[in-house]
């Protein structure tokens, strides 16, 4: 008796998940386990494949230009995490402060608009700032007497000036996750705070921070796979160099796989790079005792 | 604070007037801020050499194709988890969210694969396809309504609504902020992509805006006036649309990562 009624709401069920469902099926999960069965392979670009085994990722083990790639990446992510979350929340924290004044909406606003720009606009804005002979910044730091490096000409600049540059893109959305964040806390945690005769350092460290644990989280997981996955920035300021100074792992993917049509290596990147992601999350979750409340 | 601000923004106003210098105005030295002879010349050459407006209708497509897409796949699925109770339902909700990690970058070549056995390189799908099925519009959607009070549903219920009515009669006319909030995120998101984009896409014509400004990098590489004129071509959709609806675009951004 009870049969098609069971039935109905299955269907009905069904219908409200699937077409979701399907979508990451295909698009999402899906091309994360075909990635690491084309990883097992090498593909001719007439399209034979031939088993590989680990093949591949024996290949880039022994690839001195993929280390050099994960050190760059490595070092981009260094820089640029803490500068992109750091700033974030000290933006965020500083609207917070003025909140309801016009000012300090006008500034919110300011601070985030480079968040909407493309990634390309970024590139090419700020290739041209730091331009080795014509770039502002270097202009005006020669016209105060300095003797300024020529920046994304120099092995040792590209990588900080691009993580400047990808923390002025990027800032502005933690900013404003920040903020949000520090609107929810309750008043009234800061007026017991006060009575107990807490200081406004101590009042930030005992309050405002443990309760902003779960936007941190966030925004450092977040911040994370922005960093590990850099590309267009990179592409657009230096294209790799000087040399290949700064050739991060996306870029040595696409080149892999797109220039060189070494299908099977550059999957093996794409899954290394997922591996390095999954593994950085977790360990930030565990870092910050984050309880997973859905 | 108000000089960091100008700071700031000072890149972008720097693309700006690069964009409107003659040529030798721009390489001047000592920097010339503003220019003496404004110009149009370098925005004309990138309209008129270029499929500029067609790279723009691109963009507008893929993005507004993702927007419409992800949405209309969301909200059921995001009614489903939190309204209706099945066995399994946190656990594949968990599964859903966790593939946040899994940025399409690192997607990149099964993506291809995939993409090339469906003949659809080079395609609008092949863009925007990969985009819909993101955990966020579920994500975002599904703590929203939770936020509704459950007795709505019953009242409706006991009028005899079904779970589609309750959707749309009940939870959806709540929610319009979050389904602005996604909007935005999905639009912004996929307006701006780039790796995946820059590989799906392969003839000129089909060029999104992204991929465009890096076809005009290749073809003049330090002219700087039709660099800096295309990127504030390319710029102005987006910043005349924050301008005017500045306010709810952060209040939407703010809302992506509240829980």
């Amino acid at each position: 008796m009870r049969r098609p009624f069971a039935l109905q709401r299955v269907a009905e069920l069904a219908a409200f998940i699937l077409p979701f469902a399907a979508f990451w099926v295909l698009f999402r999960l899906g091309p994360v386990l075909y990635g690491v069965f084309i990883s097992l392979y090498r593909w001719d670009p007439l399209g034979e494949a031939r088993f590989a085994g680990f093949g591949n990722y024996l290949r880039l083990v022994h690839d001195p230009r993929f280390w050099n790639a994960l050190v760059n990446t490595l070092k981009f992510a260094a820089l640029a995490i803490p500068l992109i979350v750091g700033l974030g929340l000290l933006l965020g924290l500083f609207i917070f402060g003025g909140r309801g004044s016009r000012a300090a909406k006008m500034m919110e606003a300011g601070f985030f608009l480079p968040y909407l720009l493309t990634v390309s606009i970024v590139g090419l804005v700020w290739r041209w700032i730091f331009d080795p002979d014509f770039g502002v910044v270097l202009l005006v730091l020669r016209q105060a007497g300095l003797h300024p490096p020529t920046f994304l000409n120099e092995p040792r600049w590209a990588i900080p000036v691009i993580a400047l540059a990808t923390a002025w893109w990027l800032a502005g959305y933690r900013m404003v996750l920040f903020r949000a964040a520090l609107e929810d806390i309750p008043e009234e945690l800061y007026e017991a705070a006060r009575l107990d005769g807490a200081g406004g350092v101590r009042i930030f460290f005992a309050v405002t921070l443990p309760l902003l644990k779960p936007a941190i989280l966030f925004a450092l997981v977040l911040t994370t796979i922005s960093g590990f996955i850099v590309f267009g920035q990179v592409l657009m300021m230096t294209a790799g160099g000087p040399g290949r100074a700064s050739e991060v792992l996306a870029l040595y993917l696409y080149r892999y796989g797109f220039e060189y049509l070494e299908m099977g290596q550059a999957a093996a990147v794409g899954v290394i790079l997922f591996l390095i992601i999954l593994g950085l999350t977790l360990l930030s979750f565990r870092w910050l005792g984050f309880e997973a409340q859905l | 604070m108000g000089s960091l601000l100008l700071l700031w923004i000072a890149p972008i106003v720097w693309m700006v007037t690069t964009a409107v210098k003659p040529t030798p105005e721009i390489f001047a030295r000592p920097p010339r801020w503003f220019p003496r002879t404004p110009t149009v010349h370098h925005a004309v050459v990138v309209v008129t050499s270029w499929p500029f407006l067609r790279w723009l209708l691109n963009s507008a497509i893929v993005a507004g194709a993702t927007t419409c897409l992800s949405t209309l796949v969301s909200i059921p699925a995001a009614f489903g988890f939190a309204r209706l109770r099945w066995r399994g339902r946190d656990a594949l909700f968990l599964l859903f969210l966790s593939s946040m990690l899994i940025p399409l970058e690192v997607n990149v070549v099964p993506l291809y694969f995939l993409m090339n056995r469906l003949h659809l390189l080079n395609t609008y799908p092949a863009v925007f396809l990969p985009m819909v099925g993101m955990p966020i519009g579920i994500f975002l959607l599904r703590q929203f309504f939770l936020n509704i009070p459950g007795e709505l549903d019953d009242a409706a219920r006991v009028d005899g609504c079904g779970n589609v009515r309750i959707l749309w009669h009940v939870i959806l006319p709540l929610s319009r902020p979050a389904l602005a909030a996604l909007g935005i995120y999905m639009f912004t998101f996929a307006w701006n992509e780039f790796f995946w984009s820059m590989i799906a896409l392969q003839s000129p014509r089909m060029f999104t805006l992204p991929i465009g400004l890096r076809a005009l990098q290749g073809a003049y590489d330090i002219d700087y006036g039709i660099l800096m004129a295309g990127s504030a071509l390319a710029s102005l959709p987006a910043l005349v649309v924050f301008i005017l609806l500045q306010r709810s675009i952060i209040r939407g951004i703010a809302m992506t990562a509240h829980r």
